[in-house]
């Protein structure tokens, strides 16, 4: 009885991690337990139905999940709580999705009661076709991934046992020359590949491309890459092209500006959303090959039109990737439920401690609004709040301290308002990045910002994900989306790539004291603090101070 | 056996009977000793009334109220050894003498059988409460004996009767039934006799053979039941009706008196094997939740519980609202509160407005230790009537039942308690029984009474499931300290209310020694961590644990707690009076790591902002851009009274209202101006003072106002019917004198008022209303019928309807004079 497990009755979990036994246990819970807060001494698990049947998907039972929580538990665990994660965790496979000699794909049951329950809900009715026996029910095979996610909903989840199309092969490998797949990149290769579709979670800069190409090397199949912006969508043709056999000629690029359709067709979510006469005349890219596997890319970013196409999808492979599952809008489990469940999920501390990405210090400076601005703030409409006192002048200034500070590294100072970052171009004598700037202009500017022939580079939100800048050391946030956490990750993530000589990254984030933009700054952290990452204060008053 | 002096009667059973014995009857049945008998007549008199001896019966278990029932249909007085055949019939299971031995012996014992030696008597009241009567069938499904049945049959009914079955004629009814009963009894001439049997007939006697005994003939019998009824195998009891008689019956049971024979209490089976260590941590981990639960109830209700409804007890919305407060749900905050009751632990304040709040008492249980506390919890629920499970259901009036209010005790709860508790200390430990094996056990014990909802049953389902919850049992097995709890009550032979407060004592002692190692210890630490969150990895001492709940908010519960700190949180800490010197010194005592620095700029960027704005009231201020006039007022002695302020160095405040203020300060000498709430001066000249929008009275005239022409006119008509009425010469001078009324016969006025109508005429009418008023009136009658007469009426001046019979008498009017 002093296991390193606390567990308590409202089905949280609590590990404290310097305890001896802290790994044994979270190998132990890590199949059925979501991993929600990561600080420096406690880390938070969940028991969750999903993560339960998850892990009943992994084939662990109600007994190894009741025997890893006795067994590593401080105090006595509730019985309540062992009785309902038995109970939870029996629900799973009742129902079955299979395919049927006869009629296809089937929904099939062991307890018929279950099916019955079910097959009353109005949600249901609509999705199942004819009865074909007491216990076995036709589905439509469009509807596969729809009635996955209403089962869900009902807390009777189906096992899908109908397996996938194998798609139209296509020879890919990994070329392992000068490199090697990571330990952790490998785990989570097998972890999807055994489990047929999901999700993996990976830190910012811990080489969640490399994961796509493994899966890709596992598949041997045509492949579709969803992305977020052109941008990326080159950055991944680049990386294919240098870690697999894969050559340019097999790789399109499916964009605003190019319609290509290759083995390995890399497209964007803008292109695929673009709406013309009330519908969607790209979605029909999903269809226009016999796709063997399907990647999301940023996957917390998918819009709602491709969850939507993604429901019909479900019989091919999909990999969803991302730096932070948490989406402001709490479509999570929608993810979970039409991607498929988290395959690997890795602390970013954890993979800092193994050395591939570099350790981070950040800062949270707060800058003293001059008497002028707090009374200006105080008198401006509650929807030019947050923009007022996110641009103010002394936050310029600060900025520029930090800048000078810093002068020698590779700086990204990245905002949300172009005016605020024209302004800060302009006063810091460096390039603008926005949403207006050209697909050739950008790359031309971070090209150069690689080679350090421009050492500080002013960047919209366009830079937020999957631009890859490995030589920036230091970022600066002078404002950002409100209050969105995955953004602050993402940011804090354009300066994890491991430094050459190994020194730690630095991220500021610029934040107006005893305003709304506090408000909004400590939401934003919540993630990185839960992560770990423990925020420093300082104030403005100290860098001026520094700088003068 | 046999003695030679066998008793003759129950009194003189119980006169043989040493000390003890009496004693023993006398606990096992407590009701005969109210009040104390005179002597033993009068005890055995009491020993047999019906309510008694019910109440005594009801008690047994299910084997010994079977031997109770075979002795009632057994021949009195009943030797071993018939008794021994209908208990078990011809093929004796095994021990059943044993059980059967016992079973007399508890009868005996509770004066309920007696007789010596080999005549067993059951008490006339019993055996009137157990034979078989048409109305009441007995559990054993007999019928009456042949005997009863053929009692008031025709003689040559009878004869016939017993030359079917084989017999010879007999010269009379008496002798003619023993030979029938002796036929019956006699089990090979029986079986022969069944042997001749139509396989329909023998198919008909089975199915009656284990009761009901009774079946419905037609009036022409077919010919299988005329086999049977002819022999006297069924014998008629009603038109229609016949019966399988007693001998019959037990001949065809193989001399059972029941189907099934419950010799031996069915075994409490174990579901589940635990270790006993993972059983006692499991229950003190529950026993440290339950201790938490009722200390977080308690709380919740600190400033004022919840609001005594009219009726007594706790609205359903409380209710809801507690298990909400307490996170679990409805049923189990309901026994939370009553556990809490009825230790005492709260109860109604008994104001006027009456809540519920905790007792002195909690305050006192809280300095306890906390095994201790626990055991007071546990005890009081062992020993207490008052039942949670019931809340939410309802009385028998169709009343809710609500949580703390009447209608909740149940006499039974404390003695089922124990015994459910007892069945689990004899399963070996840790081992976690099977409910319904445990319930089957109880209904042996103490078998439900036919129809009565199984109260005991539901007492028993909520005893395991309240055991668990109050760590008493882990895992559904006893505990330890369960047993040390237990160990007290076993002994006593009937646990009463009262033996809870004494078994305390050495038992709850016992419990409390053997929990205490079990309960995790509180901390005096917390750990502190970045992302704003602090993590208390078990129980915490009480005052750092009261601190920290006002510092941050409680995220989690259970083992640990984890705490949050937001802005609002330490504010909350700020305004309880604590500085953030104070904040900062307390986290670094009782943190085990660092303080986080952006907990520490929580703290201080709140404590900054915290209070820097002050809110107060005042009535008037005074204001003055010399700072030099506002020291001399301040200064000057005269002022005192108007208790200025200096809120900043020109501005004083005051309670005073600006009335007062401006006086004083011209006493003073100094010449102030009012202010509008703008900001204007005011300016004081004579404000001429002015009213609301008033309308001009409307002048009040002496007398009555005038009246107009009309009113005019109709006054004048009116005065002179009047005048008419009371001057008008009379035809003839009626009976009365003048000035009274007119009199005459009913008919008479009938008569009158007829012609009255035909004519045309007024009449001169006496007329006594309602109120009993009498009055003269001139009418002329318009209509007659149904006892009415419509006229107009002269003197009122309208058309009016009179009853005939307030109408004292009538006369013409005379004619116009002159």
């Amino acid at each position: 009885m002093n296991g390193p497990l606390i567990v308590q009755s409202d089905k949280t979990l609590l590990l404290e991690v310097d305890h001896e036994q802290a790994d044994a246990c979270r190998r132990a819970i890590a199949p059925f337990a979501e991993l929600e807060r990561a600080p420096e001494h406690i880390h938070t698990y969940r028991l969750t139905p999903l993560g339960l049947w998850n892990a009943r998907a992994a084939g662990h039972d109600a007994e190894q999940v009741v025997d890893a929580l006795v067994a590593y538990s401080r105090y006595p665990v509730p019985h309540a709580l062992l009785v309902d994660v038995a109970e939870t965790m029996a629900r799973y496979g009742r129902l079955t999705l299979a395919k049927h000699p006869a009629h296809g794909l089937v929904l099939t049951t062991t307890d018929r009661p279950v099916l019955e329950e079910i097959l009353r809900s109005k949600k249901i009715q609509p999705l199942v076709g004819t009865r074909v026996d007491p216990d076995t029910v036709a589905v439509h095979p469009s509807e596969r991934g729809q009635i996955k996610q209403t089962l869900l909903k009902l807390g009777w989840p189906a096992e899908d046992l109908a397996g996938y199309v194998d798609g139209e092969a296509h020879a890919i490998d990994l070329d392992e020359t000068g490199w090697a797949l990571r330990p952790y990149q490998r785990q989570a290769v097998e972890n999807f590949w055994h489990g047929g579709s999901g999700v993996v979670v990976l830190p910012c800069g811990a080489g969640k491309t490399l994961v796509g190409a493994g899966a890709m090397a596992e598949a041997k199949a045509t492949t579709l890459i969803l992305v977020t912006n052109t941008v990326s969508a080159r950055q991944w043709k680049h990386e294919l092209v240098k870690r697999t056999s894969l050559t340019e000629d097999e790789i399109g690029e499916y964009s605003g500006t190019k319609k290509e359709i290759r083995p390995v067709t890399i497209a964007t979510y803008q292109v695929l959303t673009t709406r013309r006469k009330g519908i969607y005349p790209h979605l029909e890219l999903f269809d226009s090959r016999d796709w063997g596997l399907i990647l999301y890319d940023e996957v917390h970013l998918l819009p709602a039109p491709v969850f939507k196409f993604t429901a019909d999808l479900q019989a091919r492979r999909r990999l969803g990737l991302t730096a932070t599952l948490v989406r402001e809008d709490g479509r999570e489990s929608d993810v979970f439920s039409l991607i498929g469940p988290k395959r690997f999920d890795a602390p970013w501390k954890e993979i800092e401690a193994q050395g591939y990405i570099a350790p981070a210090d950040c800062v949270e400076v707060r800058v003293n609004l001059t008497d002028s601005e707090r009374l200006a703030y105080a008198t401006a409409e509650a929807e030019e709040k947050y923009r007022f006192c996110a641009t103010t002048a002394t936050k310029r200034k600060v900025t520029e301290a930090l800048v000078r500070k810093h002068a020698g590294q590779q700086t990204l100072v990245i905002g949300q308002y172009i005016d605020q970052l024209d302004e800060l171009g302009e006063h810091l004598n460096a390039p603008v990045i926005k949403g207006e700037t050209t697909n050739a202009q950008r790359e031309k500017l971070f090209d150069a910002f690689r080679e350090g022939e421009i050492s500080v580079l002013v960047v919209s939100k366009v830079a937020n994900f999957s631009i890859d800048l490995p030589e920036a050391t230091v970022a600066i946030q002078v404002s950002g989306t409100f209050g969105s956490r995955q953004e602050e990750a993402q940011r804090l993530g354009r300066v994890l790539r491991p430094k050459a000589d190994g020194h730690e990254a630095r991220f500021y984030s610029v934040v107006a004291r005893d305003t709304i933009d506090q408000d909004f700054a400590a939401h934003r952290q919540r993630f990185l603090a839960e992560q770990g990452y423990a925020y420093r204060i300082l104030d403005a008053d100290a860098v001026l101070a520094e700088d003068a | 056996m046999s003695t030679p002096d066998a008793p003759r009667s129950l009194a003189e059973a119980l006169r043989a009977c040493d000390d003890a014995a009496m004693v023993a009857l006398l606990r096992a049945r407590p009701d005969l000793l109210t009040p104390v008998p005179n002597d033993l007549t009068q005890l055995a008199t009491r020993a047999g009334t019906r309510a008694s001896v019910v109440r005594a019966l009801e008690r047994l278990d299910r084997f010994t109220q079977q031997v109770a029932e075979a002795l009632a249909v057994a021949p009195e007085p009943a030797t071993y050894g018939e008794l021994l055949g209908l208990v078990a019939g011809d093929d004796e299971p095994d021990g059943v003498r044993d059980a059967l031995d016992r079973a007399l012996g508890t009868l005996r014992g509770q004066a309920l059988v007696w007789g010596g030696g080999d005549r067993f008597r059951l008490v006339r009241t019993a055996r009137e409460l157990l034979a078989p009567t048409p109305q009441r069938p007995s559990p054993t499904g007999l019928g009456p004996t042949v005997g009863e049945a053929m009692a008031g049959m025709s003689p040559g009914r009878v004869q016939s009767l017993v030359t079917a079955a084989g017999l010879a004629a007999t010269h009379d009814a008496v002798s003619a039934v023993e030979a029938l009963t002796a036929l019956f009894t006699d089990r090979k001439r029986m079986a022969a006799l069944l042997d001749e049997a139509p396989p329909e007939s023998v198919e008909v006697l089975s199915r009656l053979v284990w009761g009901p005994p009774y079946g419905q003939v037609t009036a022409e019998p077919a010919g299988h039941l005329r086999w049977l009824i002819d022999r006297g195998l069924l014998l008629p009891t009603a038109p229609g009706t016949v019966v399988l008689p007693r001998e019959v019956a037990l001949h065809l049971r193989g001399g059972r008196a029941h189907h099934v024979l419950e010799a031996v209490a069915p075994p409490v089976v174990a579901a589940r094997e635990h270790r006993p260590q993972v059983v006692d941590n499991t229950a003190a981990g529950q026993a440290h939740m339950a201790l938490a639960t009722v200390e977080e109830l308690l709380k919740d209700w600190d400033e004022g519980g919840p609001a005594v409804l009219r009726a007594g007890g706790l609205s359903v919305r409380d209710l809801k609202r507690t298990a909400v407060a307490l996170d679990v749900p409805e049923p189990q905050a309901a026994f939370w509160v009553e556990l809490a009751y009825s230790a005492g632990l709260l109860a109604a304040d008994g104001e006027a407005d009456e809540r519920y709040a905790a007792t002195p008492a909690y305050d006192t249980w809280q300095e306890l230790p906390v095994a201790e506390r626990w055991t007071r919890l546990a005890t009081a629920w062992l020993a207490g009537t008052r039942t949670a499970g019931l809340v939410g259901g309802r009385d028998s009036k169709d009343r809710t039942l609500s949580a703390l209010g009447p209608g909740l005790d149940r006499s039974a709860a404390p003695e089922v308690r124990t015994r459910v508790l007892g069945l689990l200390a004899e399963l070996p430990e840790g081992a976690a029984p099977d409910a319904e094996s445990v319930q089957a056990r109880l209904r042996w014990e103490r078998p439900p009474g036919t129809g009565a909802s199984d109260l005991r049953s539901r007492l028993a389902h909520w005893t395991l499931e309240e055991a668990e919850l109050l760590g008493v049992t882990g895992r559904g097995a006893l505990s330890a300290h369960g047993r040390a709890l237990l160990a007290e009550g076993l002994d006593q032979h009937s646990p009463s209310p009262g033996s809870g407060g004494a078994g305390t004592g050495a038992a709850g002692e016992r419990a409390a020694r053997l929990l205490a190692p079990l309960l995790p210890e509180p901390l005096d630490h917390v750990l502190l961590q970045a992302d704003l969150t602090a993590v208390a990895p078990g129980p915490l001492r009480r005052p750092l644990a009261d601190a920290l709940a006002v510092l941050a908010d409680i995220e989690s519960k259970g083992g640990a707690t984890v705490y949050r700190f937001t802005p609002g949180s330490v504010r909350r800490a700020l305004d309880a009076g604590q500085s953030a010197s104070d904040l900062h010194a307390f986290l670094t005592a009782h943190s085990r790591t660092p303080v986080p620095q952006p907990l520490s700029y929580l703290i201080d960027d709140v404590a900054r902002k915290h209070g820097h704005l002050r809110i107060g009231a005042a009535s008037a201020y005074v204001r003055c851009d010399d700072e030099g006039v506002l020291n001399e007022i301040l200064a000057d002695r005269r002022g005192e009274g108007l208790r200025l302020r200096r809120l900043a160095p020109t501005v004083l405040a005051t309670p005073a209202d600006p009335a007062t203020l401006l006086e004083g300060l011209r006493s003073m000498g100094f010449a102030p101006s009012a202010e509008s709430a703008e900001g204007d001066v005011l300016i004081t000249r004579a404000h001429s003072h002015r009213t609301p929008p008033r309308t001009a009275p409307e002048p009040v005239p002496d007398g009555p106002p005038l009246p107009d022409a009309t009113l005019l006119g109709a006054a004048v008509r009116a005065i002179r019917a009047g005048d008419l009425a009371s001057t008008a010469p009379r035809k003839e001078a009626p009976t009365a004198a003048p000035g009274e009324l007119p009199r005459t016969t009913a008919a008479e006025t009938l008569a009158t008022m007829q012609a009255a109508v035909l004519t045309g005429e007024a009449l001169w009418i006496g007329y006594v209303n309602a109120e009993g008023a009498a009055s003269q009136r001139v009418i002329a009658p318009v209509r007659v019928e149904g006892g009415f007469v419509t006229a107009y009426d002269h003197t009122a001046d309208e058309v009016r309807t009179y009853p005939l019979h307030r109408v004292t008498g009538v006369a013409e009017l005379a004619d116009e004079a002159g």
